[in-house]
């Protein structure tokens, strides 16, 4: 495995920082020894064939892994400077700061206003205040036009990429620093999946993005970094080019020239 | 030589062998004809009973049926409808809050083995016989609590009596909001408690409501939890430690009465008939509640 390139030439603190991110199921390793960092204000996409892990990271990185039973984890991930597996800290507000969308878009069964709503109320938002932060979410995530301000519409009469995009607005509506995306285009058509990356190229000036996918023509256009997966394990992470035009590894290389998965 | 491929059994590859498809369609007779005959022979006694009730109840049904106290061997059924209306109204008090609160806890915060165990509970509860717990409640609401015959004593009895039908439909409306809701709305920041309230219950309430509603209809008809805990009374409920009559009680005590107008009898089957009345009704408001809950989700995946 190689070492974690560090800031590099960028020279930043990173946002997220993981050491040894070790994921166990009750019978197997599902990610072994993972150690990375994630920039601010970049994306980065992590690729690898089928159960390598890749969904299983991004869910251990906002403490969505130990969710589901019999999952233990081992290492660390700091989240600008903090251990977010502190005992001391509350999931909750992780999850708050590390928002999630997920390859299926799930919006949950009330109007559209009250799905981007749903995070502030939690957080006990005046009413004002929320009108604004919805409409300014519903814009950032390129629905407010399309809506024609029917917000009050269920949020499940939305096509497939609306309500994906409605789920990203919610995300961002918490206002969170880091957007992890499990393939959010997964289920798209090419005109929604377009749409998807113009907005993910879109958040960086705003966001880390932490974006995983399938498609390495997806990675090449939208991430500055990429992370290949093998196995459970980090085989390589760099520049995006280098990774796709001039690997290190031979597994790298073996991967995004299509030579197996 | 060229071979057809499938087309050994005769002429064309559309017909197949004669024998065979007389057999089917011999096969297709039964299912069309038996199948239907079938239902009928469900049907056929609720529409045979509907109507024996409904002959000997409308003659002399009247709105002085609904309004007047029982007198002598006659008068009217207000009387117990008050108190079925008080009975059930505590019933479904006691049995939705804690149905539904049992529910919930199982589906969402019990460890699977608790779980699994409860559902056991549940379920052998629903199997109780009706009478072996109107003594139960006639032992520990009549006699242990010397309150005697009272209203509540027969509340609680038929609460406990409905508790599992509502417990098991809650559960299982709880349990059956999709699993990617619950990771959708703790990804957003939502606590166990958050979710269930703001997420699963709008989704659960539905399958929830016509679980209450499905289980006031069979409280409603029940007469065995309250023969020994609610006692009579020819006049309206007084109180909840008063006892009081009921609708289903009209059947059980007046049934075997002479049949001449005006009788006891004919107060009996105009009690069946307003249960069967009621219990329809609330038949329709659960398919009228289902149907909601279909268009509501509609679109949400399983
Ligand atoms: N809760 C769990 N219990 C047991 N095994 C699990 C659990 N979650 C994931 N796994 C296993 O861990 C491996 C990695 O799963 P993961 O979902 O992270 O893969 P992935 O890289 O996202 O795959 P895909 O590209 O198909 O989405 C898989 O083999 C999966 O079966
Ligand atoms: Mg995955």
């Amino acid at each position: 495995m190689t070492e974690p390139e560090r800031g590099g030439p960028r020279g930043s603190d990173p946002i997220l920082s993981v050491r040894h991110l070790t994921v166990r199921a009750p019978n197997r390793t599902i990610l072994d020894d993972v150690s990375l960092d994630f920039e601010d204000r970049e994306v980065a996409a992590i690729i690898g064939p089928s159960g390598c892990g890749k969904t299983t990271l991004v869910r251990a990185l906002n403490r969505m892994a130990e969710v589901a039973p019999g999952i233990r984890i081992e290492g660390s991930v700091r989240y600008r400077g903090e251990e977010i597996y502190d005992p001391a800290v509350n999931p909750v507000l992780v999850r708050q700061r590390i928002g999630m969308v997920f390859q299926r878009p799930v919006p949950f069964p009330m109007s559209i206003y009250e799905n981007v709503a749903f995070g502030l109320r939690l957080q006990g938002i005046d009413e004002e205040e929320l009108d604004r932060t919805v409409r300014r979410s519903l814009e950032q995530a390129g629905l407010w036009k399309e809506l024609d301000g029917d917000v009050e519409r269920s949020g499940l009469t939305l096509s497939g990429g609306q309500q994906q995009r409605l789920c990203i607005a919610r995300a961002l509506a918490v206002k969170p620093r880091i957007l992890l995306m499990d393939e959010p285009a997964a289920s798209l058509d090419p005109t929604a999946t377009q749409r998807i990356e113009e907005l993910i190229f879109d958040l960086r000036k705003e966001y880390a993005v932490i974006l995983v996918t399938h498609n390495m023509q997806q990675a090449a256009r939208v991430a500055e970094r990429t992370a290949f997966f093998y196995q459970g394990r980090l085989i390589e992470y760099s520049d995006t080019h280098q990774l796709f035009e001039n690997p290190r590894e031979k597994l790298t290389e073996s991967y995004v020239t299509g030579r197996f998965g | 030589m060229t071979a057809v491929v499938g087309a050994a059994e005769g002429p064309g590859d559309l017909q197949g062998s004669a024998a065979r498809w007389r057999r089917r369609y011999a096969v297709d007779r039964i299912m069309r004809w038996g199948l239907p005959l079938a239902l009928l022979v469900v049907l056929a006694p609720l529409f045979d009973m509907i109507y024996w009730i409904a002959v000997r109840a409308l003659p002399t049904f009247t709105l002085a049926t609904l309004t007047t106290d029982q007198v002598g061997l006659g008068g009217g059924l207000y009387a117990m409808i008050v108190g079925s209306f008080t009975l059930l109204g505590l019933a479904t008090g006691f049995a939705a809050a804690v149905g539904i609160a049992a529910g919930m806890y199982t589906a969402e915060y019990a460890p699977p083995p608790v779980a699994r165990w409860a559902r056991v509970a549940g379920n052998l509860l629903a199997g109780i016989p009706a009478i072996v717990l109107g003594y139960f409640g006639y032992y520990a609401l009549v006699l242990y609590t010397h309150w005697g015959y009272t209203t509540l004593a027969g509340g609680i009895t038929l609460g406990v009596f409905m508790v599992p039908f509502i417990y098991r439909t809650a559960d299982l409306a709880f349990a059956n909001v999709p699993s990617e809701q619950r990771e959708a709305a703790l990804a957003m920041g939502a606590r166990p408690g958050q979710y269930l309230t703001r997420v699963a219950w709008p989704i659960a309430l539905p399958a929830i409501l016509s679980g209450v509603f499905l289980a006031m209809a069979i409280g409603l008809g029940e007469t065995a939890p309250l023969l020994y805990t609610a006692g009579w009374s020819s006049t309206p409920v007084a109180g909840l430690f008063q006892p009081t009559s009921f609708l289903t009680g009209a059947i059980w005590n007046f049934y075997d009465y002479p049949a001449t107008e005006g009788s006891f009898q004919a107060l009996a089957f105009q009690a069946a008939f307003l249960l069967l009345v009621l219990v329809i009704g609330l038949n329709v408001v659960v398919q009228a509640v289902a149907e909601r809950y279909r268009r509501r989700t509609r679109g949400m995946r399983a």
